[in-house]
C-alpha cells in the first residue's frame, strides 16, 4: 500500500519535470551555491523536492496537524528542510515530549532524595 | 494538570544528576576556556519571558526569542505553527521556517560554547535544545540563553516556568551538547550576528529568497559589505534580480561575482545565463569558454555548468538576428 503511495507520487513528480516550474533550472539557486562552497554538504539537490514536500504533507497529518494548517506549514520549509523532516520527523528530537519518562526520574529523584543519597530538593 | 514541560525543573534536576555524571568524565568545561574578549558576564534582562504551557517550549522559547527581535508573537498562535501533536513537541526546522516567516535571518551560532556566548554578548538571546534527560530517558527541551556568569560559572535561560533559571555552566553544557549543540539567534535582515561566518550566513539568508526577496535582499547586501571578495552574496542578489526579471541587474551581479570568483561555478553559470537571456548569445559563450575550464573538475555544480553550457551552445548560431546593441559591452571587453 506504501509502496503504491510512492509510486504514485514519484508518477506526478516525473510529470511535472515537464512543468514550468523548470523554466529557470539553468540558474543556479542561491541555496545550491551556499550548499556547493559548503565542503561538508554531500548532496546537492538541484532537482525539486516534489517528493520530500508530499512526504512532509502525509506525516504531519499522520502526527495530527490540522490539516488546514498543514499547507501553510509545509509551503515555507526549504527544500533543505523539506528533505530533512522527510527523512527524519519521526526521530528528530522535538522538544517537550517524553512526559511519563520524566515522571519516572522524578519518582527515582525523590527516592533517592528520601534516602538520603543526593539532596537536590531543598532550593525549591 | 498533565505532566508535561511544567515539570521542567525536576528534569533539570534529572539532568543536572546525570550531567554531573558525565562532566565528571568528559574532563574540563569550555566555560573556562572562553576567550578573554567576552565579558565576564552579561544579562539581556530586557529579553521577553513567556512561561511555558504543556509541552509547548517551542513556541514559549521562540515567542521570547521573536520579541528581543521586536517580532511580538504570542506563544499560543505560535503552537499553531509548530507544534506536532503527535510528537508532543516541536522540531527545530519548524521553529526556524516560522521565525523565518516572520521576516527575521535565523542564524545558527556554531557549535561551540563561545559562538554561542558571542550572540548574548552582542545582544541577542539565543534559543537552544538541550537534551535534559540522559539514556533511555530523553528530554528534549528548547529553552532561550539570556546571560551568562563567567566567575560563577552560570548560564542565564529563560527556561520553561522559570523567567529567570540560572544552571551551572557545567549542566547547560552537557544537556546543549547532548541536544546536538544547536542553537538559533534572530538576526534583523541588513544587521550580521557576531563573529558571522559566510556558509552559515548565507544559508539563513538564502532561505529567505523564496517567501521574502527583499529582507533575503537586505541580508545579501549586508554580506557583500562584510565580506567584499565573496560571490555569493552577489550571486544572491543576481538571483533575487533574476526572479523579478530584471537580467541587466542581474547580469551586473553576477560578472561581479564571477570577477571575485573566477572558479565559483554558481557564479559563472549564473552569468553566462544572464547574458544569454539578455540577448548576449557571443558573450554568453566566451564567458563559458573562459571559465569553465577553471572549475574544479569534482565541483559539484559542474552538471549544472556543462547543462547550461551545452544550452547556450545550442541556442540557434545564426538567427539572422543581430544582437542587441547593449552586448557590445560585454564583448569588447
Amino acid at each position: 500500500m506504501r509502496n503504491r503511495f510512492f509510486v504514485y507520487v514519484l508518477c506526478i513528480a516525473l510529470l511535472n519535470l515537464g512543468s514550468p516550474q523548470v523554466a529557470q533550472a539553468a540558474l543556479v539557486g542561491t541555496s545550491q551555491a551556499v550548499a556547493a562552497a559548503d565542503a561538508r554538504a554531500h548532496d546537492i539537490a538541484l532537482v525539486t523536492s516534489t517528493l520530500a514536500r508530499e512526504q512532509v504533507r502525509e506525516q504531519m497529518a499522520a502526527l495530527g496537524v490540522d490539516p488546514a494548517a498543514v499547507e501553510a506549514r509545509v509551503a515555507r520549509l526549504t527544500d533543505a528542510e523539506l528533505r530533512t523532516l522527510a527523512e527524519r520527523m519521526d526521530q528528530m528530537p522535538a522538544g517537550g515530549d517524553a512526559l511519563a519518562i520524566v515522571g519516572i526520574v522524578f519518582v527515582i529523584l525523590i527516592i533517592l532524595e528520601l534516602v538520603g543519597v543526593i539532596d537536590i530538593f531543598k532550593k525549591a | 494538570m498533565a505532566p508535561g514541560c511544567a515539570l521542567i525543573r525536576y528534569a533539570q534536576l534529572a539532568g543536572l544528576v546525570m550531567a554531573a555524571g558525565l562532566v565528571g568524565c568528559a574532563g574540563q568545561s569550555e566555560f573556562v576556556r572562553l576567550p578573554a574578549d567576552l565579558p565576564a558576564s552579561v544579562e539581556l534582562a530586557d529579553t521577553p519571558f513567556h512561561p511555558q504551557t504543556e509541552h509547548q517550549c517551542g513556541p514559549a522559547a521562540l515567542a521570547t526569542v521573536l520579541g528581543a527581535a521586536g517580532r511580538d508573537a504570542h506563544p499560543r498562535d505560535l503552537a499553531a505553527e509548530v507544534y506536532l501533536p503527535g510528537r508532543q513537541g516541536s522540531l527545530q526546522p519548524e521553529l526556524t521556517a516560522a521565525a523565518r516567516s516572520r521576516g527575521v535571518l535565523v542564524y545558527e551560532t556554531g557549535t561551540t560554547l563561545q559562538d554561542l556566548l558571542a550572540q548574548v554578548a552582542a545582544g541577542r538571546p539565543v534559543l537552544v535544545l538541550q537534551q535534559l534527560g540522559a539514556g533511555p530517558w530523553p528530554y528534549w527541551h528548547y529553552a532561550v540563553v539570556i546571560g551568562y556568569d563567567r566567575d560563577r560559572g552560570q548560564v542565564l535561560l529563560r527556561s520553561g516556568v522559570d523567567a529567570r533559571l540560572e544552571q551551572r555552566a557545567v549542566v547547560f553544557e552537557s544537556t546543549w551538547d547532548r541536544g546536538g549543540r544547536w542553537a538559533i539567534v534572530m538576526v534583523e535582515p541588513g544587521q550580521l550576528p557576531a563573529q558571522p561566518d559566510l556558509p552559515r550566513y548565507m544559508q539563513a539568508a538564502a532561505a529567505l529568497e523564496a517567501t521574502a526577496p527583499e529582507a533575503a535582499a537586505k541580508a545579501y547586501r549586508a554580506a557583500a559589505e562584510h565580506w567584499p571578495d565573496a560571490a555569493l552574496p552577489r550571486v544572491g542578489l543576481g538571483n533575487i534580480a533574476a526572479g523579478q526579471g530584471a537580467w541587466a541587474d542581474a547580469e551586473r551581479w553576477y560578472r561581479a561575482a564571477n570577477a571575485n570568483s573566477p572558479a565559483d561555478a554558481a557564479a559563472l553559470n549564473n552569468h553566462a545565463e544572464s547574458l544569454a537571456r539578455l540577448g548576449c548569445t557571443t558573450a554568453a559563450r566566451h564567458a563559458l569558454s573562459a571559465g569553465v575550464p577553471r572549475v574544479a573538475p569534482g565541483d559539484p555544480l559542474r552538471p549544472a555548468l556543462e547543462q547550461t553550457a551545452r544550452e547556450i551552445a545550442a541556442l540557434a548560431p545564426t538567427t539572422g538576428r543581430a544582437e542587441p546593441a547593449t552586448c557590445d559591452q560585454f564583448t569588447s571587453r
